[in-house]
């Protein structure tokens, strides 16, 4: 039996604080140094995928940071399957509620990257393209975006899905719609990545932001709109194990 | 195999002993919640509308009478509809409408600046974003009045189409006024565009003022407000039947 499934936690539980300030802080630092290193060197050295100066400072960046997303998700999901809760009947109503801000947590962590993601890289991205005309898929700003954004986001997206799949209660005997809807998103942007820059070296050079070749990012976008749901489920056994016994709530 | 929740049963134990841990959890709850919600509206909204209306909002020299004022209700009513049910149905907040566009204007602006004035080069005065913050607030207190999705959807779909135009011309009149070039006459949002070239959209993908619009003369952008509006109205009523779906709790069965 692990130590999880014997601890009884006697003070109420609390949110782990410092744990997200960490994360944050750690997240905000790789984004914004990614984005000062963007800013500087991607109109000076980031124009001509066939100069060494590209192969340098993007494509040793690009060669480097796709096995180490690789490795922290494959270690972080595989650790926290083989530590996973095996006696769910057990696991003690505040442990629960720990283990319910924890997972709000990593979902807030989610957030943050969807934010950093699919706002401040994509219209960096945007802004990009109208000022060059590309002769790779692997630009600056793709390599910023496709490269590092989206698998972040994939990965902060699979842990918490993980973490409450093999934590709560709830979750385990089941498998949560819309929490898989929300997370599957992003995974099926990659998909469509490779559409979409097939289709652009072939039938569309332009990069109109709004044309149809880019609506297969949307409707995956639109899978987090099955947030509401996961809301729903989270929500509902919250108040369930934050009810007052002796006197009725409010 | 797919399942609706069951309601939710009566509770045979707690984590919280007094109502002031109660309220304690309620707040780290809150903490953490919130937060989540703004940055995920921020990150949503953005993307969507950047996949969708794009370039009509990027540049000024886009904002033209028959497709900006067509295709920005079509995609900005989109969130306010799918989390309008969610916030009110399960929460009964009226704020969705309000909360949702704060979120993309404030994107908006932080990403305009970053991106496509800092990064990009182009002057703010050329890709400002455009205001909706009122649309929203309408949306909202029409919900809350009427306390009706059916009723919202009619009237507040309607108001999303039909003043996208009117309340943006404060900010676009200055960049409608006509010059002349070489010869040639000129709104001064059209010479803004002239001159700082983007390569990737060419003047033939620049989808403004087709057609026979300018033989139409002022007619064509009230013209398009009401049929936006009315276009709007099963719009809106159709994300807000999406957000109902969206806002079920199902589970599905483990095959193992």
């Amino acid at each position: 039996m692990s130590a999880t499934n014997i601890a009884t936690v006697e003070a109420p539980p609390k949110a782990p604080w410092i744990q997200l300030a960490l994360a944050l802080f750690v997240i905000g630092s790789v984004f914004a140094i990614y984005r000062v290193y963007q800013h500087s060197t991607a109109f000076t050295l980031g124009l001509d995928y066939f100069s060494e100066d590209f192969q340098t400072y993007w494509m040793t960046l690009l060669y480097a940071q796709l096995p180490i997303l690789t490795l922290l998700g494959a270690g972080i999901v595989g650790r926290l399957w083989f530590t996973r809760e095996r006696y769910p009947a057990q696991v003690s109503a505040r442990e629960e509620l720990r283990r319910h801000y924890v997972v709000l947590s990593q979902i807030l962590v989610f957030a943050i990257v969807a934010y950093l993601t699919a706002s401040i890289f994509t219209e960096a991205d945007a802004a990009w393209h109208q000022v060059t005309v590309r002769d790779t898929d692997f630009t600056p700003t793709h390599i910023g975006l496709f490269y590092l954004g989206i698998p972040c986001f994939i990965m902060a997206g699979i842990v918490a899905f993980t973490y409450a799949h093999t934590r709560l209660p709830k979750f385990i005997e089941r498998v949560s719609l819309p929490f898989a809807l929300v997370v599957a998103g992003p995974i099926m942007i990659m998909p469509n990545l490779g559409l979409n820059e097939w289709g652009h070296t072939f039938f569309y050079a332009e990069e109109l932001f709004a044309a149809p070749i880019h609506w297969g990012f949307v409707l995956l976008g639109w899978a987090t709109f099955a947030a509401g749901g996961l809301v729903v489920q989270l929500l509902t056994r919250i108040v369930e194990l934050t009810r007052v016994m002796d006197k009725p709530a409010g | 195999m797919a399942q609706d929740a069951p309601a939710a049963p009566a509770p045979t134990r707690t984590a919280v002993a007094t109502s002031a841990e109660q309220r304690r959890a309620y707040i780290q709850f809150d903490l953490l919640i919130i937060p989540l919600i703004v940055l995920l509206f921020m990150g949503i909204f953005s993307f969507h509308f950047a996949l969708l209306v794009g370039d009509w909002d990027y540049w000024v020299d886009w904002r033209d009478r028959r497709w900006w004022p067509l295709v920005t209700p079509l995609a900005l009513s989109v969130l306010p509809g799918v989390f309008g049910y969610l916030l009110w149905d399960r929460l009964r907040l009226p704020v969705a409408g309000t909360l949702t566009i704060l979120c993309l204007t404030f994107a908006s602006w932080v990403s305009r600046y970053l991106n496509f004035h800092l990064f990009a080069d182009f002057p703010m005065n050329m890709v400002w974003p455009s205001t909706y913050i009122a649309l929203g607030l309408i949306f909202d207190c029409i919900l809350l009045l009427s306390r009706s999705f059916f009723v919202t959807g009619l009237f507040g779909g309607f108001l999303f189409g039909l003043l996208v135009y009117p309340l943006n011309w404060p900010l676009l009149a200055p960049f409608q006024v006509p010059v002349e070039l070489h010869g040639t006459m000129l709104t001064v949002a059209d010479l803004l565009g002239y001159e700082y070239v983007r390569t990737a959209i060419p003047e033939y993908v620049r989808k403004i003022e087709q057609s026979t619009l300018r033989t139409f003369g002022e007619a064509v952008t009230p013209l398009t407000a009401v049929f936006a509006g009315f276009l709007n109205i099963l719009n809106t009523w159709f994300w807000m039947w999406i957000g109902y779906l969206g806002a079920k709790s199902v589970w599905l069965r483990k095959i193992t």
